[in-house]
């Protein structure tokens, strides 16, 4: 039986669609994208059916670590700079010891009345520690304040 | 390939006059590397990007701590959680009773319809998780009680509670 010969063609595909396509995305995700800000702490978040968005700016976020240990963390680095000094300034939250936090918020607040006040609790963090936070909180007048949570699904 | 096209057209350059009838040569160049490098930087930005701004309730606490709200007792709902996460109910001063996590959403919906004035105080061991006040106050949302507020759980309670649970 006589062997056949795949008859070999050389193709070329036209990549100028592909480009267009891979420019097209790449240039979207390069305008939309705000990097992750490095985290201090790993926070797992819980989950709820809350509708509303974390705001973009003017954020005072209250991490509470699992182990029960808090980071207070600012979204503008000149802020950050004036209230924990120029070598945590580029740190996305600093260690906070619970004595000296209602201290640090009230500072915060004098610095830049906007702020909004964000708790980002661990979901296997201690009731305990989230109830001293509130009471500071409240003890500091910041009476309205929002829990950050991942959208249950 | 792409070299080769750009030496043909200078020959062809060379010929002088012809080079108006000269037919279009298109030139082709290999996109592979330009692909490549895009693709590489899509998946980087994709990777490094968050999308989703995450979602945030709103509590609102009262400004003064001593001002003591008044609310009569049967608009009152209790709500205990115990270290081990046992949620107990009552409302005034009734004793409390058991219920499951599961059963929260429609207990409280109805409440919440039976009694348009209806409160949700909810009281947490300091030893139970964020987790659990988080979910209590979403369901609490989702039942559609616009007011509840938060105390922190005394011996009183824990005794209260233990006294059900025995």
């Amino acid at each position: 039986m006589p062997k056949f010969k795949p008859h070999r063609t050389s193709y070329r595909i036209d990549m100028t669609p592909l480009v267009d396509v891979a420019f097209l995305l790449l240039t979207f995700f390069m305008l939309t994208t705000t990097f992750k800000p490095t985290e201090e702490v790993t926070i797992v978040l819980p989950s709820s059916h809350a509708p509303y968005k974390l705001p973009e700016q003017d954020v005072m976020t209250i991490n509470i670590a699992k182990d029960g240990r808090i980071f207070l963390g600012l979204d503008s680095q000149i802020l950050r700079r004036r209230l924990f000094g120029a070598a945590n300034e580029l740190k996305e939250s600093v260690e906070v010891p619970k004595e000296q936090l209602a201290k640090y918020l009230v500072s915060a607040r004098t610095a830049n009345p906007k702020l909004r006040t964000v708790i980002k609790g661990d979901k296997e963090s201690d009731y305990g520690v989230a109830e001293d936070v509130m009471k500071i909180l409240q003890d500091t007048q910041i009476t309205r304040f929002n829990l950050v949570t991942e959208l249950a699904r | 390939m792409a070299g080769g096209d750009v030496a043909e057209k200078k020959e062809h350059g060379k010929k002088g006059k012809k080079r108006k009838k000269g037919r279009r040569l298109g030139i082709r160049i290999d996109m592979t590397p330009l692909v490549d490098v895009a693709f590489l930087l899509l998946t980087f930005f994709m990777y490094t990007t968050s999308m989703s701004r995450p979602q945030t309730m709103e509590i609102n606490l009262p400004p003064d701590p001593n001002v003591k709200v008044e609310t009569a007792e049967s608009n009152l709902l209790t709500i205990r959680v115990s270290d081990k996460g046992v949620i107990f109910w009552n409302i005034g001063i009734e004793s409390p009773k058991k219920i499951e996590f599961k059963d929260l959403r429609t207990f409280l919906l109805e409440k919440g319809q039976a009694n348009q004035k209806l409160t949700v105080l909810i009281k947490i061991d300091r030893m139970g998780k964020y987790d659990m006040m988080v979910n209590l106050i979403d369901e609490i949302n989702l039942g559609h009680i616009e007011r509840f507020s938060i105390a922190p759980l005394t011996d009183s309670d824990k005794a209260l509670m233990a006294k059900v649970q025995v």
